[in-house]
């Protein structure tokens, strides 16, 4: 079942065009992250698919809903974590959530035990009776996620979910999505300036800039689009200064070397056909190996190479390093 | 419209408010002061000074007697200490009237202006909450307190004045239809209002503290309007009360589709988050 489609998905406002003519099509219980420099079109996307709103061309269908015609359902259906945690401060944290529980209709027989499933889900320690303006900023976060989460939508929303987490809560909640996603077949949609998170956590990335997807598909599928970029390492034992000298007489170019510690990272246009005849030719001439490895692109790389080459003149980018 | 959505946000609201110190103190002090001081300072002089001093060539105005003559049966009776007494205890009772849009402007600038200053407006937008529904729970939220604190305040300043001028005209004031009226009618309607025109002014501001400073000329327009709708009973008949009522319920119906269109995702997201 596809849970999110959108269709030439198009927003301006005045002149600019924030988003613009966005085709995705996310399956259910995936987790996608939408990935972009600060003001790429990311929250605008989510904000026209949650029904804040409406896009100046094109649509989009959210759960077999479309966005404009069924927003109370779609918004009753799905959870939402927008940019800051929006818990009513003075009030507690069951207050917090037992105010959203009944908004979205939640039983009130189920509330209790809810509560109670939310607090071992995210290892929410008992401060359920205290001001939530008393908390942490990392547990603000949780509650806020746990609050997202509280009445089972199908879809679920995150914006920059671990943005405010230390490690190890980062971890939780990045365990439970996953749960959530292959137990409970919930969809989540993310997004994020944390790269590292999104390749360890997504099914899919979608890339956008400018309000422009620039590329989608899994991490895997990214990485494959790039793999002539893969890097090849070579550490020797000693360092000799002919390694230079070797790698520019067989045409290869040279990526980066390091003498003291004693590697080269080299392009090899075919590394399955290539390696070996390099790896021979090194052994002939006496250079001492210690290991060969190739670095395929991170999705960092690949994302810093994408956004450099489309520009950032919009938004600043202030992508996480991994 | 789901009612039980609204009274969910009206709850949250309420709750919200009675733990700040400031409206809790502006909700019960607010109406305990008016009703303590008014009659104090504006009915207690008047009560020591000595019958005779009153008495002179002059009468009170024919419209004014002939309104307060239907209300107090023994009003040819009281005198014109007594005729006075009674004249300002109804009128300075207009000043209760100030409550019910006063407190609006404090309790709606927290609940409207509140959420956009706390960033928790945009977890209210993407809830199953309609735009009816969300100004209806924010008018409720702020009614609440608004008609409380005035009728406190009308039973305090009825009480104390009937102690003060009972002597004097040996009947008990405001059981009449003039301060039921008022109380049951007139200051809900004039309450809604203050909170429907917070809501407009919600998306001019940033803070709660802008609010207050802008909610305070609200307070202007509406103090016209009950001026207006005493004028029409006092001076001229029920027919004119009547309509001033239907003034205000008209002004409460396009200022609460205002409101509404406020609440509009599109224009909310841009306005109030």
């Amino acid at each position: 079942m596809i849970a999110i489609e959108m269709e030439g998905l198009t927003k301006d406002f005045g002149a600019l065009r924030a988003v613009n003519d966005l085709d995705i099509v996310i399956e259910e219980s995936a987790i996608f992250s939408l990935l972009g420099p600060n003001g790429a079109g990311k929250t605008t996307t989510v904000r026209m698919l949650t029904g804040l709103l409406r896009p100046t061309i094109g649509g989009a269908k959210v759960l077999g809903l479309d966005i404009s015609e069924n927003l109370q359902e779609i918004r009753s259906r799905v959870g939402h974590l927008t940019e800051t945690p929006a818990l009513y401060e003075r009030l507690t944290v069951r207050q917090n959530l037992d105010f959203f529980a009944n908004l979205y209709k939640v039983p009130k027989t189920e509330i209790k035990s809810r509560i109670e499933e939310i607090v071992d889900l995210f290892e929410l320690p008992e401060k359920l009776d205290e001001p939530a303006g008393s908390l942490s900023k990392g547990m603000k976060q949780k509650i806020a996620i746990a609050r997202a989460m509280f009445h089972k939508p199908e879809l679920i929303f995150l914006d920059e979910p671990t943005a405010s987490l230390s490690p190890e809560s980062a971890k939780v909640v990045r365990e439970q999505i996953i749960k959530l996603a292959k137990k409970e077949k919930r969809t989540f949609f993310i997004c994020t300036h944390n790269l590292f998170e999104a390749e360890r956590l997504s099914t899919r990335v979608g890339i956008i800039n400018h309000g422009i997807l620039i590329a989608q598909g899994s991490p895997a599928e990214l990485r494959e689009m790039r793999k002539d970029e893969t890097v090849t390492i070579i550490r020797f034992a000693t360092w000799e200064s002919r390694i230079k000298e070797f790698f520019e007489d067989m045409n290869i170019e040279i990526f980066e070397y390091n003498q003291d510690k004693k590697y080269v990272s080299v392009f090899i246009k075919d590394i399955e056909k290539q390696t070996p005849s390099i790896i021979n030719s090194l052994t002939k001439n006496n250079f001492q190996l210690v290991e060969v490895k190739h670095e395929f692109p991170s999705l960092e790389r690949i994302y810093l190479e994408l956004i450099e080459l489309e520009g950032v003149p919009r938004g600043e980018n202030n992508m996480e390093e991994s | 419209m789901d009612w039980g959505r609204v009274k969910t946000l009206a709850r949250k609201d309420l709750r919200e408010m009675f733990k700040s110190k400031y409206i809790v103190s502006a909700v019960i002090g607010m109406p305990i002061l008016f009703a303590i001081l008014i009659p104090l300072s504006t009915l207690y002089p008047l009560v020591v000074i000595d019958s005779s001093d009153f008495e002179g060539d002059e009468e009170l105005p024919v419209s004014i007697t002939n309104l307060l003559s239907r209300i107090v049966p023994n009003w040819d009776d009281v005198g014109t200490k007594g005729q006075i007494l009674i004249m300002t205890a109804y009128l300075m009772y207009i000043i209760v009237l100030l409550i019910p849009i006063i407190l609006p402007a404090v309790t709606a600038s927290e609940t409207i202006i509140g959420e956009k200053e706390r960033k928790t407006m945009e977890a209210l937008l993407v809830s199953p909450l309609s735009e009816t529904e969300l100004v209806t729970g924010k008018i409720l939220s702020s009614f609440i307190p608004s008609i409380a604190g005035t009728a406190f305040a009308a039973l305090i300043y009825g009480i104390i004045t009937n102690i003060l001028i009972y002597p004097y005209i040996d009947t008990i004031l405001f059981l009449d239809t003039l301060p039921i009226v008022f109380l049951f009618i007139i200051a809900p309607l004039l309450s809604i209002l203050s909170v429907e025109l917070m809501i407009l002014i919600s998306t001019r501001v940033t803070s709660v503290r802008d609010a207050y400073q802008l909610g305070s000329l609200v307070v202007l327009p509406l103090v016209m309007l009950i001026v207006g709708v005493v004028v029409a009973y006092i001076f001229i008949s029920v027919y004119a009360l009547i309509a001033a009522v239907a003034i205000l319920l008209i002004l409460c119906a396009i200022f609460f589709k205002i409101a509404t269109n406020i609440f509009d995702r599109e224009r909310a997201i841009v306005k109030l988050v």
